[in-house]
């Protein structure tokens, strides 16, 4: 078993980003939304529909296997470890990223990898987000 | 903390941004900056829909930064009032901001085309826009959405029809559900040909203290999420009132006809959240998510095609539109609600003017004559429909004259002792008591928010504390001098019990802001005093003023005021403020 993040109730978000801040607090210590590795992406002209994209810590990750330089490396128990050193800004890991949940940040141009730590969740008034046990890539996926 | 001021001339469409140091240390942030920066303007020599007159938005040291600081000020001239106008609206527009590292913008100039400006941080954009011109508030921000990508989180404010038309009551809508909603903004934008603003940024503020900061912050945001009374904004909302407001005869009906409104328990937070809530959304940075969102489903064509659209909701609206029209189906409501916001009006100011305009016409004031056949009764929501189609096209004369508010339209029709307006601003939905209306009638923006003086009328309505009027009149001051310090920072007013003073010299102290509980209460002080300097230099005369008539036949929460005492109380406020303004205002 293995405890990776999944989007739950993902109607039951309110939109507050309370996530996206807690994320760019905790690793960047800065007061934002934009250096979180998750992303709360809201539609034009649909009042109230939001769509959460996070990392789900995929075993085979599309990102690693785009990433030309091993600069994204296969973390036990889910998802990717991001080596700075090795990256050449190249972006590939963003667009082989289906669900679009890697972030990107355009000054230091490199990933935001999600650490699975569940920080997001902890903070999500409303139970939208949850760090949870898996097996199976496939499992959990409840909205 | 943030100081640079972006200025804005949309006649000759440059923008440039200064530092003001001394300002924020002065004046903190959010109101306290835009009222000197309003005040630098002299907007006694400006006409209010010229290219002259001034747009300030403004946020304080702790938006972006803590849970709950989320709200924008907007100060100009009223051309509903003539005079010093304010509104404040949350959404995230605040964060915008914040990321454009922006603390203030101040916008004045007229734009030779519709039009509407992209702000990148510094970068300013002007991009004619004849296709959005007549749009709804609503389709405004999805076009825009689309297409301004923008380089953060976006904001977008806009204008719906009513305020191109230059109605004095026209609004600005801000993301979804929130507005600047008072005093007429829409109409300043509009005569500056400037349809919307989209905001958006990508600055990062190091915190300078991280530990501390993290600390304060999550004692806010943790005292948020676990508050009963926060929670209560969460579930049902500022509806929440309606039921207890008419328990105590306070629920304004039929133009303050009286305190109880028959059916309020089918308007009541209660009955909406069961059978009409689609959900709740936030504010950016806010856990609490009040903001609330009704279904209103309707079939069209042959009954099988249905379509469903999702209303914002809040106390006030349910006021204006709801008890005081005597409507009480929440779907007639919810049209006219949709309706107002697509227009782009406040929905205040427009409830009243109808409320005025249906006693107008019972009394016969007017006629149909003026109304092109329309028949004015409380509770007839189709007719409203009517009304507010014909005001949106200027139908006659007489509907032109409705987009100007329900003072202007006393002064013309008659009928000003029930025309429920304070400082030509339409009443907000209480009649708690003489607290609430002197509250209206004194606060710097004739709202409910300044001093929440119904708030006091509710405490000696339950026993919790005796009438005194020179008390009372001391309450109301101070509330609405500490709420001069929540707007700086600026704080959502729904989280004034958690940002108690001591809670905001801290959450000041980590933002590496330090004040003394004095310094706040000086800098409160030099606010109420300058923004009272504006409103006399603008015409507010502080010898002329009393309630509208009809208050005083009314029963109130309290009973019926007495008007030698109410006007005894005005008499000591006033002779307060005025010496107010002779020491602080500098």
């Amino acid at each position: 078993m293995r405890k990776v993040m999944r989007v739950v109730n993902r109607a039951q978000c309110i939109g507050c980003y309370s996530c996206m801040y807690a994320c760019s607090r905790t690793y960047f210590h800065i007061a934002t939304t934009k250096l979180a590795a998750l992303r709360v992406k809201n539609y034009a002209g649909v009042e109230g529909a939001f769509s959460i994209r996070i990392c789900i810590g995929c075993t085979h990750p599309d990102c690693a296997a785009a990433c030309p330089t091993e600069a994204l490396t296969i973390r036990e128990g889910g998802g990717v470890i991001f080596h700075e050193e090795k990256c050449i800004h190249c972006y590939k890991c963003v667009e082989a990223c289906t669900l679009n949940a890697m972030q990107w940040d355009p000054i230091a141009r490199e990933p935001l990898v999600c650490h699975q730590c569940g920080i997001c969740a902890e903070y999500c008034p409303n139970d939208v987000l949850a760090l949870v046990e898996v097996e199976d890539d496939r499992e959990a996926h409840n909205d | 903390m943030i100081n640079r001021i972006l200025k804005i001339d949309l006649t000759k469409k440059k923008a440039e941004v200064y530092s003001d140091e001394k300002l924020y240390e002065d004046f903190l942030g959010g109101t306290g900056v835009a009222t000197k920066l309003l005040y630098e303007q002299h907007i006694e020599k400006i006409d209010p829909l010229s290219p002259e007159s001034p747009i300030i938005l403004s946020i304080g040291p702790l938006n972006g930064i803590y849970p709950i600081a989320t709200k924008t000020i907007a100060m100009f001239k009223s051309p509903l009032t003539g005079n010093l106008g304010e509104s404040h609206a949350g959404g995230r527009l605040f964060m915008s901001m914040y990321d454009a590292n922006l603390s203030a913008i101040v916008i004045t100039g007229k734009l030779d085309m519709p039009s509407y400006i992209a702000i990148e941080n510094e970068e300013v954009r002007f991009v004619p826009a004849n296709s959005i011109w007549g749009q709804s508030a609503s389709a405004t921000e999805r076009i825009l959405r689309s297409a301004e990508k923008g380089i953060g989180k976006r904001s977008i404010i806009r204008i719906g029809p009513a305020g191109e038309n230059l109605s004095l009551m026209a609004n600005v809508a801000v993301d979804t559900g929130r507005h600047f909603g008072r005093l007429g903004l829409g109409a300043v934008m509009g005569s500056k040909n400037l349809k919307a603003i989209v905001i958006s940024g990508n600055y990062r503020h190091k915190m300078e203290n991280f530990a501390e900061f993290n600390k304060t912050y999550n004692e806010i945001f943790w005292t948020a999420v676990k508050s009963p009374a926060m929670k209560k904004y969460h579930n049902l909302g500022t509806p929440q009132n309606v039921l207890p407001l008419n328990k105590i005869n306070s629920l304004p009906t039929r133009n303050f006809s009286q305190g109880f409104f028959e059916g309020a328990e089918f308007l009541s937070g209660e009955n909406l959240a069961k059978n009409y809530l689609a959900q709740q959304i936030a504010c950016a940075n806010c856990p609490v998510g009040c903001i609330h969102l009704g279904t209103l489903r309707e079939a069209f064509e042959d009954e099988t095609h249905f379509k469903t659209l999702k209303i914002p909701y809040d106390y006030e609206p349910i006021y204006a539109m709801g008890t005081n029209l005597s409507i009480n189906n929440p779907n007639a409501l919810f049209k006219l609600l949709n309706t107002v916001e697509k227009a782009g009006w406040d929905v205040m100011e427009t409830g009243i003017t109808l409320s005025w305009a249906t006693e107008a016409f019972e009394k016969g004031l007017i006629g149909t004559n003026q109304t092109e056949g329309l028949i004015l009764n409380f509770g007839d929501a189709e007719t409203y429909q009517k009304v507010l189609g014909f005001m949106k096209e200027n139908k006659n004369e007489f509907f032109s004259d409705l987009n100007k508010g329900s003072a202007y339209c006393a002064e013309k029709y008659g009928g000003k002792e029930f025309a429920i307006n304070f400082g030509k601003n339409g009443s907000p939905g209480y009649i708690t008591g003489r607290d609430a209306f002197l509250g209206f009638l004194m606060g710097v923006r004739h709202s409910h928010l300044d001093s929440a003086g119904y708030s006091i009328d509710e405490k000696i309505i339950s026993g919790d504390l005796n009438a005194d009027p020179a008390e009372e009149i001391d309450m109301l001051i101070n509330e609405e001098e500490w709420r001069f310090i929540l707007n700086s920072l600026t704080i959502c007013l729904f989280a004034r019990k958690i940002y108690t003073e001591d809670l905001v010299l801290r959450a000041l102290k980590s933002a590496g802001i330090n004040k003394t509980s004095e310094d706040l209460k000086n800098i409160a002080r030099k606010i109420h005093a300058l923004k009272y300097k504006i409103k006399i230099d603008n015409g507010f005369d502080l010898n002329n003023l009393n309630f509208p008539e009809k208050l005083f036949n009314v029963q109130t929460g309290r009973g019926k005021m007495d008007k030698a005492t109410v006007q005894e109380m005005i008499k000591t406020y006033t002779n307060r403020i005025k010496s107010l303004v002779e020491t602080h205002a500098q």
